[in-house]
């Protein structure tokens, strides 16, 4: 189960979502076909906050 | 003589060809991956499991929905005499009698629709396919296992009976070809194959439906023992072959590295092994940030969801613990930038902090 989700940056921009899932920290790539990916896009339309301290 | 590891179809004598003839590919008959339960990457038990996941043995999800709590293992204890050293193992812990309408507790493996092609779903050559595993539970009775077709919200159930209570039995289940929609050619999620070992009446209140069919809840898993009705229960599974065709071959063995690698399509976990062991290399960028790069072991099934933990990075005359980063994936290699002050073009070095368990996990699973 998801818990938290940030965005991640690197020198080219948004580039990752860090999220705390079953306790362990995963980085997700912005990939659609990523089921994490997926699981993002159902907990923001659930309500759920991402954490945005930019770049 | 039946096929009994990965091979080129194409080069074989027709005569020697049971059940699948391919033209031009390289297959495995058998449809699912780690049938033999003998890779468990994510470790060997999980206790307390409410909601399952992808727990132990690689590619096999644990649905579990509020009905009960679960011991899920990777056993030894395995039929006599057919090869098998490992079963997939259900130990029910806390029951649960009178499941809610909408708790659930199966056996899953989700299949990409790329793999599934010659199966020719959704033309007037469909195939059949054949299911065929063995099982053992102390609790007897009828059990339902499915297909369920993401694509085209279409699914097919058959029953099977466990008869004698903690003895081994091979079970053999033939499903009909399904001659209405295909398959997605793609990495997407295309079907669930699922043992059900318990269900609420949203899945079980109706008629069990026997062939192909728009997906009704209510006829998924009718008759469905609860085993979650006692904490004696357990339910053990291994030798799960599905193959295209009506009967059902001997068991496919593959080798062991070939089994792994099949699997790390959609997870693996890389570990140190040794307490100061390799992890990666990259190099200072700028002043600010580090990167290190790596392969995957094999291409996986799309851009994975990257972890690593008790690493530390060797950097700039300095030194830290690391974790995954900022990252940037593709199916087949992994970057991490992390935010470390140091010379530009400077050298950087991963290498297990006193552990010989730090990983680098990625994981593509469905």
């Amino acid at each position: 189960m998801i818990t938290s989700v940030e965005k991640q940056y690197d020198r080219f921009g948004f580039c990752s979502y860090r999220i705390i899932k079953n306790n362990v920290e995963w980085s997700v790539p912005l990939e659609e076909a990523n089921t994490d990916y997926q699981a993002i896009q159902e907990w923001i339309a659930d309500g759920g906050t991402v954490i945005d301290n930019g770049a | 003589m039946a096929i009994t590891r990965i091979t080129t179809a194409n080069a074989i004598a027709d005569s020697s060809v049971q059940n699948v003839k391919m033209s031009n590919i390289v297959q495995s008959k058998n449809i699912l991956i780690n049938g033999d339960m003998s890779i468990a990457q994510r470790g060997t038990s999980s206790s307390s499991n409410t909601t399952g996941g992808y727990v132990t043995c690689d590619r096999w999800l644990a649905d579990i929905d509020t009905q009960g709590t679960w011991t899920l293992s990777q056993s030894t204890d395995v039929p006599t005499g057919q090869g098998f050293a490992n079963s997939f193992k259900y130990d029910c812990t806390t029951a649960d009698a009178s499941p809610a309408a909408g708790d659930k507790i199966n056996l899953q493996q989700r299949l990409e629709g790329q793999m599934l092609q010659y199966l020719k779903k959704g033309t007037s050559s469909a195939e059949s396919t054949t299911l065929s595993f063995w099982v053992k539970s102390n609790k007897t009775g009828t059990y339902i296992c499915e297909l369920q077709d993401l694509d085209n919200t279409r699914q097919i159930s058959k029953s099977y009976t466990i008869s004698s209570a903690n003895t081994w039995e091979k079970k053999t289940i033939t499903f009909a070809g399904d001659t209405t929609g295909a398959f997605g050619n793609d990495n997407a999620r295309s079907l669930d194959v699922i043992w059900y070992l318990g269900a609420g009446s949203n899945l079980t209140s109706g008629t069990l439906n026997t062939s192909w069919n728009s997906v009704t809840a209510a006829n998924r898993a009718v008759g469905q023992v609860n085993l979650a009705d006692s904490t004696s229960n357990e339910w053990y599974v291994t030798g799960v072959q599905l193959e295209a065709g009506t009967t059902a071959s001997e068991f496919e063995f593959l080798p062991y590295d070939v089994n792994l690698q099949r699997c790390q399509r959609y997870y693996y976990k890389r570990l140190s092994e040794n307490a100061y062991g390799p992890g990666s290399q990259g190099m200072q960028i700028g002043s600010s940030n580090v990167m290190i790069q790596g392969y995957h072991p094999v291409v996986m099934r799309s851009a994975p969801s990257m972890s690593g933990s008790n690493w530390s990075i060797e950097y700039s005359g300095s030194s830290a613990a690391w974790s995954m980063g900022s990252t940037r994936t593709s199916t087949t290699a992994w970057s991490s930038e992390n935010s470390l002050s140091g010379t530009d073009g400077n050298a950087a070095i991963l290498y297990a902090n006193n552990n010989t368990a730090a990983d680098i996990t990625g994981d593509s699973e469905l």
